[in-house]
């Protein structure tokens, strides 16, 4: 039933922005631009989806179909996955694309380097464990979760960015280009996508709870 | 209590409204209608049967089976007609037709192609696209391709013209000969008596009636008074006595009918549930 699920996730219940979204993943191309701001369409995309849930009834119908309501909680965060994922992936040529051929650094912030996908991890565990506390309280709330979780992530961004003009550490090891202080970008990769994988559990496992109590 | 359909003690509270200890059973094979004015907590009840909206308290089965715990088995077997079929408005009928079709084991492709053409539905067009009656008609052809047993229909003739909602009724009174059970929830009294069989009857949260839709009715009579007879009659016996323009009308007890002056007709659904409603004089 989950196949089925995110079938229709992706066949109905997706917002068209959402692969548009996706080439934003460009945006590491530009000069000088704090780039964990290009992970943050990918929230974006999540919030119109479910607007647009909202707005056609996308509970309602799904409710109706022979499944159970856990199984439509875990086929959205299945969606959201693939959509983080797939944002992560059409990151990956830009990132290489800036380490060999466009080499300038980033001024503005955070090189696109190993150490920005694993913030950009974390930050995608940020958004989706903040959205889905909310939303999944109460699915009709879909501005307040994503008012809160865009401000999480917006605080995050700030001290990430800020943190390669303020932090030694972050300066000259991990703002710097691969494949330079390899051993710490690849910790924080690591610890990045340990972030993603507890903070999302951690989200799926409360929205189910929470779903299930929800009065429709 | 035996039936395809049973409900135990339903319970709901919330601040302002409160159903409470609703318990019945649906027969096989008939067509029971749930009334009740707006707020009187159908749409509650109907949510609460389908896992929609948390109970407090009570249990509901379908097809002998816990609707807890086999949700997925029994939403095989229902399916659910609203007034308004307000799903993916910007999709095409062929994309949620396409999506929603594997979900059911006995979905039938060609009951679903002889539903459109029966309905002169345009799989190309959109729910936006489509009138009222035409949504209902869709939702209806989703429900009867995975061959429901059992319909449960939310106000489906409230945006209705008289003549989609009578071949609407036509539709439902064909799919009753053919053994589906229908669960009616409406307002619109009169499309009851046409089809209803049984009858399930809410006010304010409790279930005040429930059985033979005509055991119901002929359990009541429409009273027509002049004023001369109004003055004379009973107070105790009329029951949503209310002044028209010539003259007062009431519903009394069948068995005392005979002890009010006045001219004395059979009632139908309506206007049983209108004087009990207001229930003036009780």
């Amino acid at each position: 039933m989950i196949r089925l699920l995110l079938r229709k996730e992706l066949h109905l219940a997706l917002h068209p922005t959402a692969p548009l979204f996706l080439a934003l993943s460009a945006m590491l191309l530009i000069p000088s631009y704090p780039y964990l701001v290009a992970f943050f369409y990918t929230g974006l995309a999540i919030f119109f989806t479910c607007l647009n849930g909202r707005e056609n009834q996308d509970v309602a119908y799904t409710l109706l179909l022979p499944v159970s309501k856990e199984d439509v909680v875990r086929a959205r965060f299945f969606m959201v996955i693939l959509l983080e994922t797939a944002q992560l992936l059409t990151a990956l040529p830009f990132v290489i694309l800036r380490q060999t051929v466009l080499t300038e650094p980033n001024p503005a912030g955070m090189d696109a380097n190993l150490a920005l996908i694993g913030l950009a991890l974390m930050q995608m565990g940020l958004f989706n464990l903040t959205f889905f506390r909310i939303y999944y309280r109460n699915v009709i709330r879909v501005g307040a979760a994503f008012l809160w979780a865009g401000g999480a992530v917006f605080l995050f961004i700030t001290a990430a960015e800020a943190s390669t003009h303020i932090l030694p550490f972050v300066r000259d090891v991990l703002d710097t280009p691969d494949p330079r202080h390899l051993t710490a970008k690849l910790a924080v990769l690591a610890a990045g996508a340990g972030a993603y994988i507890l903070m999302t559990v951690q989200a799926m496992r409360r929205a189910v709870k929470d779903f299930r109590r929800q009065d429709l | 209590m035996n039936g395809l359909v049973q409900v135990n003690s339903l319970s709901k509270r919330y601040p302002a409204f409160c159903l409470e200890n609703v318990s019945f059973s649906l027969r096989e094979g008939a067509v029971t209608g749930l009334i009740g004015r707006n707020g009187a907590g159908k749409t509650t009840l109907l949510k609460s049967m389908l896992g929609f909206i948390q109970p407090d308290r009570g249990e509901v089965r379908f097809f002998g089976m816990d609707f807890e715990g086999n949700q997925q088995r029994i939403k095989q077997e229902i399916g659910y007609v609203a007034g308004s079929f307000g799903f993916y408005r910007g999709k095409r009928l062929s994309a949620i037709t396409a999506v929603t079709a594997p979900f059911y084991d006995a979905w039938d492709d060609q009951v679903y192609r002889r539903c459109l053409k029966d309905f002169r539905l345009d799989e190309r067009k959109t729910p936006a696209q489509l009138s009222e009656g035409m949504k209902v008609k869709y939702a209806l052809t989703l429900a009867l391709s995975h061959h429901a047993r059992l319909l449960i229909l939310d106000e489906p003739t409230s945006g209705l013209d008289p003549v989609s909602r009578d071949e609407l009724l036509d539709v439902l009174a064909q799919l009753n000969r053919e053994g589906t059970t229908i669960l009616y929830s409406t307002h619109v009294t009169s499309d009851l008596d046409r089809c209803a069989d049984d009858i399930l009857y809410l006010r304010d949260g409790r279930l005040t009636a429930q059985g033979s839709l005509r055991g119901f009715v002929s359990a009541w009579r429409d009273v027509s008074m002049t004023e001369e007879e109004h003055q004379r009659a009973d107070d105790s016996l009329l029951i949503g006595c209310r002044r028209h323009r010539d003259g007062w009308e009431a519903l009394v007890r069948a068995e005392d009918a005979q002890r009010v002056p006045g001219s004395v007709a059979e009632a139908d659904l309506e206007s049983v549930m209108i004087h009990l409603e207001r229930g003036c004089g009780e």
